[in-house]
């Protein structure tokens, strides 16, 4: 796997290549814990806030909201304990940063999460990992352990009146558990179904307390902030969309794997083509993904000298999104109809069941797939998936009945040639 | 008080709507129609049937209705033809997986989304697709579970959860693979069956009644029920003179317990068409004879000859008259009557356990209604168990807990299941409920109290601290285990306790449908009691005519005494052990097949209504006592008509005055009957007597530490439950059958070894 930071000083991506990136002492020695004793000894709650605010920083989940503005809505005054809940839940489909993140350099998503506690104020904070990451609970706790001992976690840290514990917790094998509400009642030990906003967690979240849940990248961009002051992290990125932002490639490049390329690199070409390695096997580039399975595929045409800037505003104006990150490329080889088979089905497995039209819609859906795959397609079917998603989109409980509904509609859109050879006439042998 | 008012836009319509206001419930308030399934007023928002979309100006997306609070100048449309593609579509996919079998489903006629397909569905159906296919189950000899017709609205877990506080079903899968089930396939609950009730689809199904009918066959008459003093509401479903089932869908009738309704209200009515029921009139010619079957009139004028002649040779107050507190108001009534004034004994009484009459002669504030429980802010709880014995007012307490926030504090000297919504569970040694009646009136001091309870006194306090801080409504609730003395400090307590923003309100916790009725009627005000009469037998009282029977618990001990009557008659449904040494039997009706009016704890009138013809030759007790008069000479002059009786109760009895049939013809708007408020006096008297047997109370008996099992009384196993075969599995420990297709009922024998066992195992 090929990692490297690209147009940018590596930020996320310091220390993973180094040896023994994952002790305590490795972290220390390149710069790790500098930002928590920077924030004990010199900054209030609020300052930490305004610099992450200054920061530009937006959540790396995929949501993009911004992360200073989020922590702001905690009331100050609530009697209620607060919480911080660190997602990584990391389950859409083409993403794998946080693993490596956490895999690689744990300390620094423990040293992040210190200085959210400490800004809002939580004693109890948890990391709440995927169920199939088992073993980074192993890691984490690992780390958690010599934090613990060498007085950074726990009572009285680093000498300061501020104390906080935070715990690891895996959860079952849920995709919506990525979700922070269905985390949050995951967490609390009930069915992983997300619920009702408002009250938006940080009002109302763990245990009906003021909780903030974060995503793994999100956490670890904050020592930096810190570190850098906010309006220099900003600065790396654009206005809107400040700092660095981490890709896991995957497909059909040469050279995938984790990139961090600072908010609004240019471009998405560039990108592919020289960064990632270019098209493997000396094939076409057909489709990109950019955002994990949820956004909007890309057809090459929309990628290839469309001068696509990678942040969130310059990929809406390129027709998807920033989403996770999870940067899927796609040669001449695959087959739309195919691959968007194979994601349905994800989002089929993966619905909650909590509401109708994902529960339902998303069941349909994979049988019309299946029957068009047996060579049982109908000339309207294309149609019919494209209102079947029209119903399922804004409609559902949560967003993941959108993010089934997308990559769909922008399928059959973008590629109809890849469904119409599907439907009538083209029965298998 | 004033409450906010703001306006809202629907439709371009201006409303004006209190704030807070629910959006779902002010469009169908004004007109506009909202469909849902999910919503259920009342039980937690779930927002996932995604029926009652709306689009509000200035939101994003279109909105559920059910989740919006009305703020000032919200602009809402609720008909147009983005909205009614979305309901189209939402109806769609639920019928996507839905088999369309309707004629084949117990539901169908009456199943919500079956009108949902009629009223918002599309004309076409898209869905060319294999079903998901579930097989039929049982989930517990009374629930039947069709997984594949469920449209996960989840109201059913919800009332399990938040009604009855059981939690027993649950989804359990995932995406379209949820199904609603069990933990550990098989329904450990208190059988209650709300989650068919409040079931939209036939995927919940009442097991006792599955494929014997379609809804449409039936008629359906709204009655009250015959088990609990809560007085359920509830519409008797009856086809060719057969009770069919019994339901609370507020289709069909909107009383005091919504679609709320317990295991013997909802499942204990096979008893009614049971072929066990006495068929005919008999008469025992000579003591130790066989009963003959014998007509009415020659039965009615055996008695009247038997009862005129001991009347003459042992005098009027050798005859006892005995009724039972299952009879309606119009019985009772009746039966005083005829004790007092046409027999002209002293003797007269009910067959109840419990007799509220000093509560009643010093009540200090009127009875709390079972919506006033819902809103309370704090409840104390002395004795009893209202989740097996008054399972509505259970229900109601845990939503006020729940839902309301309220505080329970509860008295008792066993940890009943209802500990785990109180605020303070108090655990008092067995037999010193007195002792709280005495603690609340600051009748001793606190360490007397806390030591005979066996408590710390920092509980008294902190009781006291509860109350005083209580603004709202105080309710307290007691049952049967307090002495006159102390009901009669009790009933005096509200002037105690009350303050300028708190009211006192009571709540008697008696065990039978009409216990407070025949209160009313005077019938407990007769010189002794039923214990006293059974042991005067063969001297003081030579002959007995009782309507109903004597309770299991008063005979014990006194197996001798029917014996030793002259005369016997009974009126009853079954063959008991009364009937055994009756002289006459008489076959009595039902409450299915009769008219009348029962009198429940909130003091709610309510009228009973005739579903079905009598069974067999029985006739309505009232009509039998009726009859018997005339045999005797005197004419009543109520004919056939019990509104006549009714109508002389209303100006006979002062707290029914006024009343009169039509003005109860509406159960979602009960009346109360007005018992006469006592004025504050001293019970300084009551105190001291009530001290004085606090005094010298034992200190040494354990107290009970195991919570009773659900059902350890709803499942027992008495003369009408005894008619239910599935009442018996219950009762031998709801066994778990080999395959969960079959009705277990085919599969478990009930042996009469298991039945000998369950009726030990219930009592």
């Amino acid at each position: 796997m090929h990692i490297e930071a690209i147009g940018c000083e590596p930020l996320q991506l310091r220390r993973v290549h180094l040896e023994n990136s994952r002790t305590l002492e490795v972290y220390r020695r390149n710069g790790g814990y500098e930002a928590i004793k920077k924030v004990l000894d010199s900054m209030s709650p609020d300052d930490v806030i305004n610099d992450v605010k200054k920061s530009a920083l937006r959540g790396r989940g995929g949501a993009g909201f911004p992360t200073g503005l989020k922590w702001s809505f905690v009331p100050k005054d609530s009697p209620k304990p607060k919480y911080v809940v660190c997602n990584a839940d990391e389950s859409e489909p083409g993403t794998f940063k946080d693993r490596y993140l956490m895999e690689r350099d744990p300390h620094m998503l423990i040293e992040g999460m210190l200085i959210a506690a400490y800004a809002l104020g939580a004693k109890t904070n948890y990391i709440y990992t995927r169920g199939e990451y088992r073993y980074l609970i192993d890691i984490m706790d690992q780390a958690l352990a010599e934090a613990r001992a060498a007085g950074l976690l726990g009572e009285k840290i680093l000498g300061t009146d501020f104390s906080c514990e935070i715990y690891t917790h895996t959860g079952a094998g849920a995709y919506i558990c990525g979700e922070e509400t269905a985390l949050l009642s995951s967490l609390e030990g009930m069915r992983g179904h997300p619920r009702m906003k408002p009250p938006f967690p940080a009002v109302s979240g763990l245990y009906a307390c003021p909780t903030v849940v974060n995503n793994v990248e999100t956490l670890t961009a904050v020592p930096d902030i810190i570190k850098m002051g906010g309006e220099a992290y900003q600065k790396l990125g654009t206005e809107k969309s400040g700092g660095t932002k981490v890709w896991s490639v995957s497909g059909h490049v040469n050279r995938p794997g984790v990139y961090e390329l600072p908010m609004g690199y240019d471009d998405m070409e560039k990108f592919i083509m020289e960064d990632c390695g270019g098209i493997a096997n000396g094939r076409q580039l057909k489709a990109v993904i950019p955002g994990g399975s949820s956004v909007y595929i890309m057809r090459a045409e929309a990628v290839i000298g469309k001068d696509v800037r990678m942040d969130y505003e310059g990929l809406v104006a390129g027709g998807s999104s920033v989403g996770s990150g999870g940067f899927i490329v796609m040669d001449d080889t695959v087959d739309i109809f195919e691959s968007t088979k194979n994601l349905t089905e994800f989002y089929k497995h993966e619905s909650c069941g909590w509401c109708t039209p994902c529960r339902e819609g998303t069941d349909w859906l994979v049988k019309i797939f299946k029957r068009i795959d047996n060579g049982g397609g109908r000339a309207d079917d294309a149609q019919l998936m494209l209102d079947l998603c029209d119903n399922i989109e804004g409609k559902s409980f949560c967003p993941l009945g959108d993010a089934a509904a997308w990559p769909i509609q922008s399928a059959v859109k973008r590629f109809p040639e890849d469904f119409a050879k599907h439907l009538v006439g083209s029965r298998k042998e | 008080m004033t409450q906010d008012v703001i306006k809202v836009t629907i439709n371009n319509k201006d409303i004006q709507v209190p704030k807070g206001a629910r959006l779902i419930e002010v469009c169908r308030d004004s007109g506009f129609d909202i469909p849902s399934f999910c919503y259920y007023s009342d039980l937690a928002l779930q927002a996932s049937c995604r029926m009652c979309l709306v689009r509000i100006e200035k939101m994003p997306k279109l909105q559920t209705s059910c989740t919006i609070t009305c703020t000032d100048g919200m602009v809402v449309t609720t008909q147009s033809e983005e909205i009614e593609k979305a309901q189209r579509a939402m109806v769609e996919f639920l019928l996507a997986n839905h088999p369309l079998d309707c004629p084949v489903c117990d539901r169908g006629g009456e199943c919500e989304l079956q009108e949902m397909a009629f009223d918002w569905g599309g004309l076409e159906e898209r869905f060319t697709e294999k079903k998901n296919y579930y097989a039929e189950r049982y989930l517990s000899p009374m629930v039947a579970n069709d997984p594949q017709r469920c449209i996960l609205c989840k109201r059913c877990t919800r009332v399990c959860d938040e009604w009855m506080g059981e939690d027993a079903i649950e989804a359990g899968g995932r995406g379209a693979n949820t199904v609603i089930g069990t933990y550990g396939g098989w329904l450990d609950c208190s059988q209650c069956g709300n989650c068919i009730e409040v079931c939209p689809t036939g995927t919940l199904l009442d097991a006792t009644y599955r494929h014997q009918a379609r809804p449409w066959e039936l008629a359906q008459t709204v009655s009250t029920c015959t088990y609990c003093s809560d007085g359920c509401q509830m519409s008797l479903g009856a086809r060719g003179g057969e009770l069919m089932r019994v339901v609370a869908r507020d289709r069909y009738v909107n009383g005091l317990n919504g679609e709320f309704l317990c295991i013997k209200g909802r499942f204990g009515h096979p008893f009614v068409n049971h072929e066990a029921r006495i068929r005919t009139p008999m008469i025992r010619y000579k003591k130790g004879g066989k009963l003959i079957p014998a007509t009415w009139d020659d039965a009615i004028r055996h008695v009247a000859s038997k009862l005129d002649s001991i009347a003459n040779k042992h005098g009027r107050n050798s005859i006892g008259i005995v009724g039972s507190p299952r009879l309606t108001n119009e019985a009772l009534y009746l039966l005083k009557k005829f004790a007092t004034d046409l027999i002209g004994t002293d003797n007269y009484a009910v067959t109840d356990s419990v007799n509220l009459t000093p509560f009643f002669a010093n009540l200090g504030a009127p009875l709390a209604t079972h919506r006033d429980i819902r809103y309370a802010k704090t409840i104390v709880l002395i004795g009893g168990e209202p989740e097996e014995l008054q399972p509505l007012t259970g229900k109601q307490i845990r939503q006020a807990v729940r839902n309301g926030g309220a505080r329970l504090i509860i008295f008792n000297s066993v940890p009943i299941r209802l500990r785990e919504q109180a605020s303070q569970f108090i655990h008092i040694r067995p037999g010193a409920e007195e002792a709280a009646v005495l603690a609340l009136a600051g009748g001793a001091t606190d360490s007397l109290v806390s030591r005979k309870m066996g408590i710390e006194t920092a509980e008294l306090e902190k009781v006291r601290g509860t109350i005083n801080e209580t603004e709202g409504d105080l309710i307290i609730m007691f049952d049967g285990s307090l002495s006159a003395a102390a009901q009669s400090a009790l009933a005096q307590l509200s002037y105690l306790l009350r303050a300028d923003n708190r009211r006192v309100l009571f709540h008697p916790l008696p065990l039978y449908n009409n216990s407070i009725g025949a209160l009313d009627m005077g019938m407990t005000n007769g010189a002794i009691d039923v214990t006293q009469m059974l042991d005067a037998a063969g001297r003081g009282i030579r002959a007995v005519c009782v309507a109903g029977s004597f309770l299991p618990e008063q005979l014990r001990g006194r197996e001798e005494s029917l014996a030793k009557l002259d005369f016997l008659m009974v009126q009853e449904l079954f063959e008991t052990d009364t009937t055994s040494f009756a002289d006459v039997v008489l076959p009595a009706a039902s409450f299915a097949e009769i008219d009348g009016t029962f009198t429940n704890n909130d003091g709610f009138v309510q009228r009973v209504r005739q579903s079905i013809p009598p069974v067999n030759q029985s006739k309505a007790d009232w009509m039998i006592t009726d009859q018997l008069a005339r045999e005797l000479g005197v004419e009543f002059g109520f004919g056939m008509s019990a509104s006549a009786v009714f109508n002389e109760i209303a100006m006979q009895v002062p707290g029914y005055a006024g009343l009169r049939y039509p003005l109860l013809k509406d159960e979602s708007k009960p009346v109360q009957v007005k018992h006469d408020i006592a004025v504050q006096r001293d019970i300084s008297n009551e105190l001291e007597t009530v001290r004085t047997a606090v005094e010298q109370m034992d200190e040494s008996p354990e107290k009970h530490n195991d919570t009773p099992d659900v059902g350890h009384e709803l499942f027992k196993i008495r003369t009408l439950t005894d008619k239910v075969a599935q009442f018996h599995l219950l009762a031998a420990g709801n066994p778990r059958p080999e395959s969960l297709n079959v009705s277990p009922l085919y599969q478990i024998t009930l042996s009469d070894d298991l039945r000998a066992e369950a009726v030990v195992a219930g009592d």
